[in-house]
C-alpha cells in the first residue's frame, strides 16, 4: 500500500492520466486528475513494479461532476526504452462530445488556410476561446509522448504549447503537427517534443510517428 | 515597494540585501512596529523566475500584511511582538529573462566558466548536503548546484542576512507549482528532530487553506513527497536552528502549471495568507 501523498504513487498517476488523455481526450474533452484516491504496488519478479490505483477525474469542461477510474500502471523492469503498460478502467459515463466534435471537424476542415498557432496558453495562461479545442488536442498528443516517456523516476505535465500547423490531408483526417513543450517535474527540464496527431470525430486519435 | 512604504511609513521598510549576478538590487520588505531585532519571519517568494504566481502572491501579500495591521486582531498581535520579511523577486535576473527571451527560465543567469549553458539552480546552492543526490553537477542542467554553496550572490545575501540577524525563527520559500505543503530534509531520508510538529503544523496550515476555495494541498518532507533534492533552501535554514522551515508550492497541479492565469492569482494568495497565518501564529506562541 502507498500513501497517495507521495511521489511514487503521484508518478504513477501521472502516466495513466497521459494514457487515458490520449485514450479518451479530445477536443471537447480535457480530463484531469481531481484526486489520487489510493494506491499499491506489486513488485513481480523478473518482471517490473505494477501500480495498482484509484483515481478520481474530472473534466475541464464538465467540472460539476467527477468520474472514478481504476489503473494498472507496469514498469518492466530495467527498461529504459519501453513504454509503461498501462490499463484503465473508467466508471461510468463522460459526458458526450459528438455534437462539439462535430462541430469543431466541420470549422477545420472549412477553414480557407491552415490553422497555425503558438504559445497555448500565453505567458500569462490565456486560451483564446477558439483555441481551447487545439489545447485540448494538445493534451492528447502530449499525453501519448508522456505515456511513452514514463518511468518511475519521472512526472511528465504539458507546460506549453509552442507551435501548432494544421497540415491538410487528402483523407478525411485532420492532421496537427505540434511542438509542445513537456516539463519534468524530477528533472526539472523543459523538454521540446514534436508530435503528429492524426483524429477524426468517429476515429478517435492516433499519433503518428 | 516604495509605494507601500511612502503608505505605511511606520510599518514597512525596504532595506537591500545585496545585488543579483547581473547587478540587480535584491530587495526585501521588512514589516516591523519597532524593538530591537525582534523574533522574525522570512518569506520569499520568486527564487525560481518562471514561477509567476509566487512573485504575484508575494505583492498581495506585502500589501495584505499592510492593510491589516490596526485592523486585524491576529496580525496586530503578530507584528506587535515580531517582524516580518518578505523578499518578492528573489531572482530579478531569472525574473527579466522571463519577460525578455524564456518565459520558462527557472534558474539564476550567471555565467558558468567554460560552459556555453548558464545559471544555476538557486534551491539546491545551498550549504546543506551540497552536491549531494538531488542536485545536478551538469551547468546545463535546471536543478546545477553551482561550482560551491553560495556561489550565487541571490543566496549568498539571503545567508548573510540570516546570519548577522541571528533571530529569524520561521522561514517560508514559496514555490510553485504542485499545490504541497514540504519542510526537511530533501537531501537525506533521516526524518528532522522536528518531524512530528511540522507534520502536525503543515496539517493545520493545510487545512486553513482549503477552508477558503477546497483547493487540495498535500505534505509531508520534501525527500518522500516530491523528490531528493540537496542544498535547498528550507534543509539549510533548518540547520542553522530555524524550526519552522516550510516550502509551499502553490497552485495549480498541472492543468496550467508555471502559465497559471491571472485570475487565479488573488484566490491563490487568499487561501495561501490563511496557512502563513497559521504558522506565523504558531511561531508566535512557541518561541524558542
Amino acid at each position: 500500500e502507498l500513501s497517495p501523498s507521495h511521489f511514487p504513487a503521484t508518478r504513477a498517476a501521472a502516466a495513466a492520466l497521459g494514457y487515458l488523455r490520449y485514450l479518451r481526450g479530445g477536443p471537447g474533452r480535457g480530463l484531469e486528475l481531481r484526486e489520487l484516491r489510493r494506491a499499491r504496488r506489486q513488485d513481480i519478479d523478473d518482471v517490473g513494479h505494477k501500480y495498482y490505483l484509484e483515481l478520481e477525474l474530472e473534466d475541464v469542461l464538465d467540472k460539476d461532476r467527477t468520474v472514478n477510474c481504476t489503473a494498472e500502471v507496469l514498469y518492466h523492469l530495467g527498461s529504459k526504452t519501453s513504454a509503461p503498460d498501462v490499463q484503465v478502467t473508467v466508471q461510468g459515463e463522460l459526458r458526450s462530445t459528438e455534437e462539439a466534435d462535430k462541430e469543431f471537424y466541420n470549422r477545420i476542415r472549412s477553414l480557407e488556410k491552415e490553422l497555425v498557432a503558438e504559445n497555448i496558453p500565453d505567458s500569462h495562461g490565456n486560451v483564446p476561446p477558439e483555441l481551447e479545442p487545439i489545447h485540448l488536442l494538445a493534451w492528447v498528443a502530449s499525453g501519448y509522448v508522456i505515456w511513452q516517456n514514463s518511468t518511475e523516476n519521472t512526472k511528465f505535465h504539458l507546460a506549453q504549447v509552442k507551435h501548432v500547423k494544421q497540415v491538410k490531408r487528402s483523407d478525411e483526417d485532420l492532421q496537427f503537427d505540434f511542438v509542445v513543450l513537456l516539463h519534468e517535474m524530477v528533472s526539472q527540464e523543459v523538454l521540446p517534443w514534436e508530435v503528429t496527431l492524426l483524429w477524426h470525430p468517429q476515429r478517435g486519435a492516433q499519433v503518428s510517428q | 515597494m516604495d509605494v507601500l512604504v511612502e503608505d505605511h511609513p511606520n510599518l514597512v521598510s525596504k532595506i537591500q540585501i545585496g545585488q543579483s549576478y547581473e547587478n540587480r538590487p535584491l530587495y526585501v520588505l521588512k514589516f516591523s512596529t519597532g524593538g530591537l531585532n525582534r523574533p522574525a519571519i522570512w518569506l520569499d517568494t520568486g527564487i525560481h523566475s518562471r514561477e509567476w504566481i509566487t512573485q504575484a502572491t508575494g505583492v498581495w501579500t506585502a500589501n495584505k500584511i499592510a492593510k491589516e495591521y490596526g485592523q486585524d486582531l491576529s496580525v496586530t498581535a503578530i507584528l506587535d511582538s515580531m517582524d516580518i520579511f518578505l523578499e518578492i523577486v528573489t531572482n530579478p535576473d531569472g525574473f527579466a529573462f522571463t519577460h525578455s527571451s524564456n518565459r520558462l527560465w527557472r534558474k539564476t543567469r550567471s555565467i558558468n566558466a567554460g560552459s556555453r549553458c548558464v545559471g544555476v539552480d538557486p534551491n539546491r546552492n545551498w550549504d546543506a548536503g551540497f552536491g549531494d543526490a538531488g542536485a545536478s553537477s551538469s551547468s546545463c542542467s535546471e536543478t546545477y548546484h553551482g561550482p560551491y554553496p553560495n556561489s550565487e550572490p541571490e543566496v549568498k545575501s539571503i545567508v548573510d542576512f540570516v546570519k548577522s540577524h541571528g533571530n529569524i525563527k520561521a522561514f517560508v520559500s514559496i514555490h510553485s507549482y504542485s499545490q504541497l505543503l514540504l519542510y526537511p530534509y530533501g537531501y537525506t531520508y533521516t526524518a528532522v528532530p522536528d518531524q512530528q510538529e511540522l507534520h502536525e503544523l503543515s496539517a493545520k496550515a493545510v487545512a486553513a487553506l482549503s477552508s477558503l476555495y477546497g483547493t487540495q494541498y498535500k505534505y509531508g518532507s520534501i525527500i518522500t513527497t516530491i523528490y531528493r533534492a540537496s542544498g535547498s533552501t528550507v534543509d539549510w535554514t533548518y540547520n542553522q536552528g530555524i524550526k519552522y522551515s516550510f516550502t509551499f508550492e502553490l497552485r495549480d497541479t498541472g492543468r496550467y502549471g508555471f502559465l497559471l492565469p491571472a485570475q487565479q492569482i488573488v484566490p491563490t494568495a487568499e487561501e495561501t495568507w490563511l496557512a502563513l497565518k497559521v504558522i506565523i501564529e504558531h511561531t508566535r506562541d512557541n518561541l524558542y
